[in-house]
């Protein structure tokens, strides 16, 4: 078996999001998959990410329920956390969705190599160790989905001890008394939310000058205003040059601010590609100076038979519903289909933080870099009927809208949010983007009351012109 | 290390322009396998490599005119792919994601009329415009907001500037050659297809296993009927004639997209039917594959306009030159004919062809047009397309 080629239609290199989205959607096509996995299937969303941090984040949400329960009559004695039990939970759920995703690719027969994956010449995948070590998968067309790893910052030696990134920290089963979170992007923040509202002392430390750079500012300071409140010390624009640990705590040397003394250093530096190793010699396959595989908006790679899908890709964002998106998007070019490539300017976000953030489309500063001429509207929560009740009423809707010559709204370029609940919010916005809507045509549509999703509606009327509440 | 040069594109040709690599330096290559492509006056024709290896060298660049003969690329048969060390130039494409992006005109998958958004389908609904008649600038084609405003504002689409492909230019020049220095007349006439029901039930195809087209039975008694008429076959040439004693027929061949090409079957007189389809089919496999030869194209001395759709009358072809006439046949049509029954006319089904002949006029008249074509016409509805066959 171990010297005999096999034959695929498709040969998929890793089984995160964006191979296993590829193996699924190609074997509902009736094609015949071989899908290489050096781990589990489910990839760094499932078992080390995206799945794994939102059980720690819902975590941290029943305890904000639970401190806040007395301004509805429940009283209890104190709050006691034993995170071991939330840990337990967490690999419980991605347990079932570990086994559910299995038996989803069982069903549809597609077959699963266990070991590290290699694209060699002749589109020839060898698996080069684990159970299935030797095995030789030839494909018609073959997809790069290898996916990232954390990066890591010198100086900083991740020891699972005191310094971390996302893939220790999602194994704690307990959490310190004090964290410097190094890196304020979306990673960072839910995880810096998270310890805060779990009642550790926390430091972000971010070289860019704010954190959630990429956001809207307005989105931004809603954020950083809550963490504020809650007694998260943001340092931005400071650089980290080392630190220095004794007696289970380290002390961080930051340069353009005050050293820091803590007892967990998290690393959420960003994700960089797994692509040592990935190809062997002959491939054709092009990979640019950051490591990153160079693909076309029909995820094509410099050799026509080859695609690359999700965190692999070059200049596309690092997120598990755009490697899906990408996966649908070369599978359909592989069987010739009409297909329109993934538009990245357009795709939705969705930071799990307290208070959470959604959006979509351009921001303010983006449309007018861009040379729109905008229109602006926002409305906080804070008159929400249903903010009040949940009793989260910080945040904001805020959409852009391009200016047309008579001055009015024109259509929607962007929406951002932040507050309770809107990653499950943006739906809305994310479709007038996206369907190319004026705000007249999205404000014609009804929002049901009471909800959080007034805010939006209110938003949209007030830039057609006319709002009820907001001007 | 092998050498590849310009092998030799013809009699009368001594230079070609490489107008595409299909390898880059690096890239494997298989013995035959398309290397490159060239164009000539008279043809594009893709060049199969001589040999098995590893594409080490490119010495002409894709644009670059070369003589036959001359040394166009380098293959290292003992090397192994992608191995950086053995490759002697570098390769022509950049590691930048504007250079490397793999954008082949022939894979691109975009389409017009892709719409995506029903706010856009609604504009253009209410703009009574066809989403089919806007170019979309969006993502993979698609039809944004702004592109269908525009539409229902200015009319559908933009004018497009299209650049002529080498075919399309190739065409263009001759035809124009033609059309300026040939006075063109025209006759068409009317005659017996009988014989195609006849071939509609014996079956088309031959033992060679070629399916006959409608065509090629015409070409068959056309070519007999040279041999009575031999002024048609003939080229003209200054201030003479001169009448040739084999036919070489020629095929005008559209070519999709990149205009049209009259590959010849050279000394077509005393082939056999089957023979004649066996010899256009092989050309028309070339004309597909891009393997035509300027040969292939030259020292035609009468040529043939099969029917371009189902349902054609006649054409008026344009004479390929220096020939002196072209002939050109409708589609087979089932028609109302009044025959002969029981010494009573009565109206029966028949099929008819039209067949046409564009002549020059400084060599030729009518009458002797219009006799050639009912000679054509006579061996045509006399034709024993069995024995044939």
């Amino acid at each position: 078996m171990a010297n005999e080629v096999q034959q695929f239609d498709v040969v998929i290199i890793g089984g995160g999001p964006g191979g296993y989205a590829a193996a699924l959607y190609a074997a509902a096509a009736g094609l015949n998959v071989a899908l290489v996995e050096r781990d589990k299937v489910g990839g760094t969303c499932l078992h080390r990410g995206c799945v794994p941090a939102k059980e720690f984040l819902e975590t941290a949400h029943v305890r904000r329920t639970v401190e806040h329960s007395a301004s509805f009559g429940i009283t209890t004695k104190g709050v006691e956390v034993d995170f071991s039990v939330s840990q337990s939970r967490k690999n419980e759920i991605v347990g079932r969705l570990y086994k559910g995703l299995s038996g989803l690719l069982k069903g549809r027969k597609v077959t699963v190599f266990e070991g590290t994956g290699r694209l060699d010449a002749d589109l020839t995948v060898s698996v080069l160790d684990g159970a299935d070590a030797g095995v030789k998968a030839k494909g018609t067309n073959v997809i790069l989905a290898a996916g990232s790893v954390p990066r890591t910052l010198p100086g900083f030696e991740v020891d699972g001890k005191i310094v971390f990134t996302s893939d220790e920290f999602l194994e704690l089963t307990s959490l310190p008394k004090s964290a410097a979170v190094i890196g304020g992007g979306a990673i960072g923040c839910e995880f810096a939310s998270m310890l805060a509202d779990m009642g550790t002392q926390v430091t972000i430390l971010e070289g860019l000058p704010t954190i959630l750079a990429g956001c809207d500012t307005e989105v931004v300071s809603v954020v950083q205003r809550a963490f504020k409140k809650r007694g998260i010390d943001v340092r931005a624009g400071v650089t980290v040059t080392g630190h220095k640990a004794s007696k289970g705590a380290t002390k961080i040397a930051i340069d353009g601010s005050d050293d820091v003394e803590v007892d967990m250093v998290v690393l959420s530096v960003g994700r960089r590609p797994r692509t040592e190793g990935l190809l062997g010699e002959g491939t054709g396959v092009q990979i640019d100076d950051r490591g990153f595989v160079i693909a076309d908006g029909y995820q094509r790679t410099a050799n026509a038979h080859v695609f690359a899908v999700g965190d692999v890709v070059a200049n596309t964002p690092q997120l598990a519903h755009v490697g899906f998106a990408e996966a649908i998007v070369a599978i359909k070019t592989i069987l010739g289909e009409s297909v329109v490539p993934v538009d990245y300017d357009r795709v939705p976000w969705a930071i799990y933080s307290n208070p959470e953030v959604a959006f979509c489309g351009l921001t303010e500063a983006g449309a007018k870099e861009r040379g729109y001429d905008v229109v602006v509207k926002k409305d906080p929560f804070g008159g929400n009927s249903r903010a009040q009740i949940i009793g989260e009423t910080d945040g904001v809707v805020k959409i852009i809208a391009e200016k047309r010559p008579d001055g009015t709204a024109g259509q929607i370029l962007g929406v951002h949010m932040a507050g309770p609940w809107v990653t499950e919010q943006l739906g809305a916005g994310y479709f007038a983007v996206n369907w190319e809507a004026t705000a007249e045509e999205a404000a014609a549509l009804i929002q049901p009351h009471p909800s959080l999703s007034e805010t939006f509606g209110e938003t949209l009327l007030a830039l057609a012109g006319r709002g009820l509440h907001v001007g | 290390m092998a050498d590849v040069t310009l092998p030799s594109l013809g009699e009368s040709v001594t230079e070609g322009i490489i107008i595409r690599w299909f390898k880059k330096v690096g890239d494997s290559v298989a013995r035959d396998e398309p290397l490159f492509e060239v164009s000539t006056d008279k043809v594009d024709s893709e060049m199969p490599s001589p040999a098995a290896g590893v594409l080490v060298q490119i010495l002409a660049e894709e644009g670059d005119t070369v003589e036959t003969g001359s040394r166009v690329a380098v293959i290292d048969e003992n090397a192994v792919p992608g191995v950086p060390g053995q490759v002697v130039a570098p390769a022509p494409v950049a590691a930048s994601a504007q250079v490397a992006r793999p954008v082949e005109s022939g894979s691109d998958q975009s389409v017009s009329g892709l719409v995506v958004s029903p706010v856009v389908r609604r504009i253009l609904s209410d703009g009574g415009i066809e989403a089919s008649a806007v170019l979309g600038t969006g993502p993979g084609g698609s039809i944004t907001r702004r592109d269908a405003e525009r539409a229902v504002a200015n009319g559908p689409a933009d004018d497009k500037v299209v650049a002529l492909s080498n075919g399309v230019r190739r065409m263009g020049q001759h035809m124009t050659l033609s059309a300026q220095s040939a006075p063109h007349g025209f006759v068409a006439i009317e005659v017996d297809a009988d014989v195609f029901g006849d071939l509609e039930s014996i079956g088309r195809v031959t033992r060679d296993g070629v399916v006959i087209a409608d065509e090629v039975v015409v070409a068959l008694a056309a070519v007999r009927a040279l041999g009575e008429f031999e002024f048609l076959n003939a080229t003209f040439a200054s201030d003479e004639l001169v009448v040739h004693r084999t036919v070489n027929l020629g095929f005008m061949r559209d070519v999709a997209g990149d205009g049209m090409l009259v590959p010849v079957v050279h000394a077509a007189a005393g082939l056999t039917l089957r023979a004649l389809a066996r010899r256009v089919d092989e050309l028309a496999h070339r004309v597909a594959s891009h393997q035509l030869t300027t040969d292939d194209l030259m020292g035609g001395t009468f040529t043939i306009l099969g029917a371009p759709s189902a349902h054609t009358l006649w054409v008026e072809p344009i004479i390929i030159q220096p020939e002196v006439a072209v002939l050109s046949v409708g589609a087979v049509r089932e028609v109302p004919v009044i025959e002969q029954h029981d010494g009573q006319p009565r109206v029966g089904i028949g099929r008819r062809v039209v067949l046409g002949l564009a002549f020059d006029h400084r060599v030729c008249e009518s009458m002797a047009a219009a006799a050639y074509l009912e000679r054509v016409g006579e061996l045509l509805a006399g034709m024993d397309i069995e024995s044939e066959r």
